[in-house]
């Protein structure tokens, strides 16, 4: 599976672009599942968007995956060991199976109530079945900035 | 044909971690080994090597799976398949 043309990923949530090494979970830090950047939210409920645009393959619902027409699949999890939750602190905003376009609000995400649980916010967005000569961190990624969802996140070049 | 069933023992399913445990074991084998649940027809079965095939899987806790694969040592190949995913890799 290679995509012909660069696919621009966007900033899934709002807040400070935190690098994937940093991110306290050996899983993404070591980019086991593949490799990508994270986001810190700000504390709030935050709506979650479509980062590309593409098929809503699965979402469930603490995180979502976004297949697009070429087969890039783009994973975005909201915050660490949330999948224990069970969807607390998550209001599904879209269903499993849509098409979506890049922007589009999958989930809101209430990084408050998340935080209260002891858990970290932080939103690792990971580029599915590509490695990291595959992808290009958005100047604003590299700096460690504040984001707006829907900014310039990852580019994917193949 | 080689077939084998092995129930998820992971508690968050066949997540992020887990998946990529197991899609990195697959991908280091030189068969092709396919994956789908049990209640599924086998004509809808995935590649397992693919993370992506495995979270659109989205095998819960307690699912049953079924393991194919053809060619040279695929029984084998199999029975350490079904070890991985019946280990609970979240266990702390």
């Amino acid at each position: 599976m290679s995509s012909v043309t660069p696919v621009v990923v966007l900033a899934p949530v709002p807040g400070r672009a935190v690098a994937i090494e940093e991110v306290p979970d050996p899983t993404f830090a070591q980019s086991i599942v593949g490799p990508g950047a994270a986001i810190d939210p700000p504390r709030g409920v935050v709506d979650a968007i479509a980062p590309i645009s593409g098929k809503l393959l699965k979402v469930f619902p603490h995180a979502y995956v976004i297949l697009s027409p070429d087969g890039l699949g783009v994973l975005v999890h909201l915050g660490i060991d949330t999948v224990q939750l069970h969807g607390e602190g998550f209001t599904l905003r879209a269903t499993q199976g849509d098409t979506v376009s890049a922007g589009d609000v999958i989930v809101s995400y209430d990084v408050v109530a998340i935080e209260a649980t002891g858990r970290n916010p932080i939103v690792p967005v990971i580029i599915l079945e590509r490695t990291a000569e595959n992808i290009t961190l958005a100047d604003a990624v590299t700096a460690g900035a504040q984001l707006a969802a829907g900014d310039e996140f990852i580019t994917v070049n193949s | 044909m080689s077939e084998r069933t092995a129930t998820i023992a992971s508690r968050v399913g066949l997540h992020a971690r887990p998946a990529s445990i197991f899609a990195a074991a697959v991908g280091e084998l030189s068969i092709d080994v396919t994956i789908g649940l049990e209640s599924d027809p086998a004509e809808d079965a995935m590649d397992a090597s693919s993370i992506l095939s495995l979270m659109s899987l989205g095998a819960a806790n307690g699912d049953v799976v079924v393991l194919r694969a053809e060619g040279e040592g695929a029984d084998e190949a199999l029975e350490a398949l079904v070890l991985i995913l019946e280990t609970d890799h979240d266990a702390a």
